[in-house]
């Protein structure tokens, strides 16, 4: 009887992971023993790299100077943390996810979460750019982003009880921030 | 009374529409030519058949998978697959509208990473509609992702080779 125990806990990177192969699984089953700090961990290191790309392509374009480039990425992860648990806020209420006893820390945990194949890409245009002196923001960031609606997608229709149209709808609003937030950096860096 | 129930049938097959779905395929073969630095209205006009055509493999292609390998689900509702692929496909429009915004307001050059992710993301999504339905084993993810993995590819070569 005891060993059946240990069997349901599993590592919190094998939710990460799973996060980009089967996000729906994870956000019904998993992320209720996810913790947020952990999640917002991911997130953060994923638009921190991201920025960094920026700001490096940016860097080799002349149009800006190593603390420049440090600004950026702090910024970056200051988006991934407390911009992307905004975003999961807002999305939250809206949903009145509270009504379905879907906790506030819950969707922030699980919107970071989402932000796992970000990172991936991420980490994959840094080593790139670093190597090759390659522009990848563009390439390997922005397809991260992309990437991330997926998962984004399946949390909002968790939170908003399985709503299509609602769904459709938020995800577009949250990836329309995110890139316009990113573009918007890319200016104030310049 | 047995006659009723062949228009019960029917009516659930007119009510799955897949008009949105192509309706963003589409839009990115409309847009897609504008990455370019030169295009013509031909080149523009190609683009929109090659996307269509795409779009409509896709669709038709991913139906005839999921019936293929869920015989017994099929036997239970002979309309799954084309539901469940109306619905998957659905979250393509996310994808597009932000490849319109990208272009329109940001003035990005790069939507094939849009049309890519979205037609990968929604044939995923349709898997998972399948799984819901129930449907067995990963397959219906994976089999799914590959096949679209293949058309965007395929989606990205004939538009580099477009006059």
């Amino acid at each position: 009887m005891e060993n059946t125990v240990g069997q349901s806990e599993k590592p919190a990177w094998k939710a990460a992971l799973n996060m980009m192969i089967n996000p729906g699984e994870v956000v019904k089953n998993q992320m209720g023993k996810i913790p947020w700090p952990y999640s917002l961990l991911v997130s953060g290191l994923s638009f921190m790299l991201f920025f960094l790309q920026t700001g490096l392509d940016l860097l080799r374009s002349g149009q800006t100077e190593i603390a420049g480039v440090g600004l950026i990425t702090l910024l970056g992860l200051l988006y991934g943390t407390a911009g992307v648990a905004l975003m999961a806020v807002m999305v939250w209420a809206l949903a009145q996810a509270g009504e379905r006893n879907l906790t506030m820390g819950w969707a922030i945990s699980s919107f970071a979460l989402g932000y796992s194949a970000t990172f991936v890409y991420a980490l994959t245009g840094l080593v790139f750019s670093l190597a090759f002196g390659w522009k990848t923001a563009v390439a390997f960031g922005v397809t991260g982003v992309l990437w991330a609606l997926r998962p984004t997608m399946f949390t909002i229709k968790q939170m908003s009880g399985e709503r299509v149209a609602f769904s459709i709808a938020m995800t577009t609003v949250c990836g329309a921030i995110l890139l316009a937030g990113w573009a918007l950096l890319g200016k104030f860096g310049a | 009374m047995d006659m009723r129930l062949g228009h019960t049938e029917a009516s659930a097959s007119d009510k799955v529409s897949f008009w949105p779905v192509y309706l963003c395929f589409m839009v990115f073969g409309v847009l897609i030519p504008f990455s370019r630095t030169d295009f013509t209205m031909t080149t523009m006009l190609l683009s929109l058949v090659v996307s269509l055509a795409v779009g409509v493999l896709n669709v038709n292609l991913l139906i005839m998978v999921f019936n293929s390998a869920n015989a017994d689900l099929r036997q239970a509702d002979s309309h799954f697959a084309r539901q469940s692929v109306s619905a998957g496909m659905l979250f393509m429009i996310p994808f597009t509208v932000l490849a319109v915004l990208a272009l329109a307001l940001l003035s990005w050059n790069a939507v094939m990473p849009f049309a890519s992710a979205a037609i990968m993301t929604a044939a995923a999504t349709a898997g998972a509609e399948v799984m819901k339905k129930g449907a067995q084993g990963v397959k219906n993810v994976l089999i799914p992702s590959a096949l679209a993995f293949i058309f965007s590819t395929g989606w990205m070569m004939l538009v580099a080779v477009l006059p």
